[in-house]
């Protein structure tokens, strides 16, 4: 896979979600003598096998370091659709073998890539010393941290509060289900499967515990206090003027989920989901940090890659999270521990406007 | 164009057929291009072995040549073969500069991974598109041999690698450079603005449509191939990436 053999602790598996980024990434490797358009990038973007591009260094609070690399698929962010499901998934497998060609001990899979290990075969893990993880669990513990920090902020009480998901029936959205049961007055859960949301409802309602369920999120939208949008694409119908005045939104899925303009009312009311801060630092080499993250808070990176990065440091070469439905709430408060004592941390509350004040 | 169709071939349109006369038009001209490189290179090498090596390639090259001319000449399609080609001559000059030098292992690169990658893949492509004529199956075979090219190559290339990474690596770079700049030129998505030479009239990226082909999968599924064919080879995938996203577009 065009790498050289080597030994590093752990591999972060990962998509671009902007034709911004990608073109950005491609004017560094040109030393910025090209200045190439989206659209020329594009031409022959999604046809180059999967391969390692950059060193990652990260430090501990503890003064631990581990040494991973970043792997990038070259999925395009405009085929993630079900129409290059296959090509994308075959994307994913070679970046696999990469990992396990680099002897990587732990393998994050992040954003749309961790599909290969959220259905039924969980092959990538049963046939190789490099172990796969989704990076969910610890994705989903940044989530409902912030969600309970930014509702402190805002001096509410959870349990007064309605909590919308949507994406309520995927791996992230059921472990958020699981983790706020008891804690929120009403759920509200959005998914596009009706069999899949029933079946979630029903098993809510048993407990006792208050759910409304509907495949279309305007039905729900008006009655939320909180969103939490964990999909695996944009939502097109998300209606902000049906939201209320004084909703917190969480957007945490990537790419973006929500596409409208933060300017005025959500300035201050929606905030990057699943995001993490190092404390002790991180570095690239080559150093193109800027052309691959470029968010207001120093730092900054995506749980699921994160997760894999604690499990190195942990030397805890183990696949945490795999498959659906099986983040539970005590699997979330461990991870989240053996982070923080890396000292990472949920990142504080940012949206691209800035962080929130 | 004027084309004497028999009776199998009438369910295509006359585009699919000027078409799949242009590909074959290109094949022919890639492979005597190729042929003649190997001829060439056995000519200046003093190496027994190599020049062995040299006139089984150049033989195989050949095949496959006549292979594409004769089912050209059963589907009563017309080939142009053009020696002045400009982008197979130009592929020519390049080579013909390494076999001067005697550089047995840069000229290997060149035919064996550069333009072999192309064949193969494009070959597949085309063969697949066409597959439910002998037109079509023939390109699957010949993509097929070609393969077994890439794979013979490979193994004398990571050995050559061994033996001295700085400088193999720089050697790919300057092939690279040297030749996969034309068969980028030559594949670029807009339509040649000359006459390439090969082509019955226009371009005929003006016609792929008609096989359910178009240039950017084509181009795009070659660079992949010599993308995993240079990792195989052990050269980092970080450089070889800076080389193809620095291509022409």
């Amino acid at each position: 896979m065009g790498n050289q053999s080597s030994n590093i602790e752990f591999a972060l598996i990962g998509h671009q979600d902007c034709w911004k980024n990608i073109t950005r990434f491609v004017d560094f490797l040109s030393d910025g003598k090209r200045n190439l358009t989206a659209e020329q990038v594009a031409e022959v973007y999604s046809f180059i096998p999967p391969r390692m591009v950059f060193d990652v260094e990260v430090r501990s609070v503890t003064g631990q370091v581990a040494k991973g690399c970043y792997i990038e698929t070259f999925i395009a962010p405009d085929e993630l659709g079900m129409r290059y499901w296959k090509k994308n998934v075959i994307k994913v497998k070679e970046a696999a073998e990469c990992a396990r060609k680099m002897h990587a001990g732990i393998a994050g899979l992040g954003g749309f890539t961790s599909i290969v290990l959220e259905g039924k075969d969980n092959s990538l893990n049963e046939t190789s010393s490099t172990k796969f993880t989704t990076g969910n669990s610890l994705t989903a513990a940044f989530i409902v941290k912030n969600i309970e920090k930014a509702c402190s902020h805002f001096n509410k009480d959870l349990r007064d509060l309605q909590l919308l998901i949507i994406g309520a029936t995927g791996d992230i959205g059921s472990a958020c289900v699981q983790y706020f049961s008891g804690k929120v007055k009403k759920f509200l859960l959005c998914a596009r499967q009706q069999v899949t949301l029933d079946a979630l409802t029903k098993s809510l309602h048993d407990r006792r515990i208050g759910a409304e369920a509907s495949t279309d999120i305007r039905k729900l939208l008006p009655e939320a206090d909180i969103v939490i949008a964990i999909t695996s694409s944009t939502i097109e119908n998300f209606d902000p003027l049906l939201c209320k005045k004084d909703i917190i939104i969480c957007d945490a899925g990537y790419p973006k989920n929500l596409v409208f303009d933060l300017k005025g009312a959500f300035s201050e009311r929606l905030f990057c989901g699943g995001m993490g801060q190092i404390k002790g630092g991180y570095s690239f080499t080559p150093q193109i940090h800027h052309e691959f993250y470029d968010f207001p808070v120093q730092n900054a990176g995506h749980g699921c890659m994160q997760e894999a990065i604690v499990l190195a440091l942990e030397k805890n070469y183990q696949p945490y999270s795999t498959g659906k439905g099986n983040i539970t709430p005590e699997k979330i408060e461990c991870i989240y521990e053996l982070a923080r004592k890396h000292g990472i941390t949920e990142a504080p509350l940012f949206n691209s406007l800035g962080m929130w004040s | 164009m004027e084309i004497l169709m028999p009776a199998v071939q009438r369910s295509k349109t006359k585009v699919y057929w000027h078409l799949a006369a242009d590909i074959l038009s290109q094949a022919i001209n890639g492979e005597i291009a190729g042929m003649s490189n190997f001829a060439l290179l056995t000519a200046t090498i003093d190496d027994v072995h190599e020049k062995m090596e040299c006139v089984e390639h150049a033989n195989c090259e050949r095949n496959h040549a006549e292979g594409f001319m004769q089912i050209a000449k059963k589907f009563n399609l017309p080939v142009v073969i053009n020696p002045n080609a400009h982008y197979w001559k130009k592929v020519k000059e390049v080579f013909a500069r390494w076999a001067e030098r005697k550089d047995f292992i840069a000229c290997i690169i060149i035919q064996e991974v550069v333009l072999e990658c192309f064949a193969v893949s494009m070959y597949k492509d085309v063969g697949m598109a066409l597959a439910d004529n002998e037109v079509g199956q023939l390109f699957l075979e010949i993509s097929k041999e070609e393969e077994e090219h890439i794979e013979h190559s490979i193994d004398l290339l990571k050995a050559e690698l061994k033996k001295d990474y700085t400088g193999f690596i720089e050697k790919v770079e300057k092939v690279h450079d040297d030749c996969m700049k034309i068969m980028a030129e030559w594949t670029v998505t807009r339509n040649c603005d000359d006459s390439c030479g090969v082509c019955d009239g226009d371009c005929m990226k003006t016609r792929l449509y008609a096989a359910d082909l178009d240039i950017k999968t084509l181009r795009g599924n070659a660079m992949n191939l010599y993308m995993k064919t240079l990792d195989r080879i052990g050269i980092p995938g970080i450089k070889s990436l800076e080389w193809v996203t620095n291509l022409p577009i």
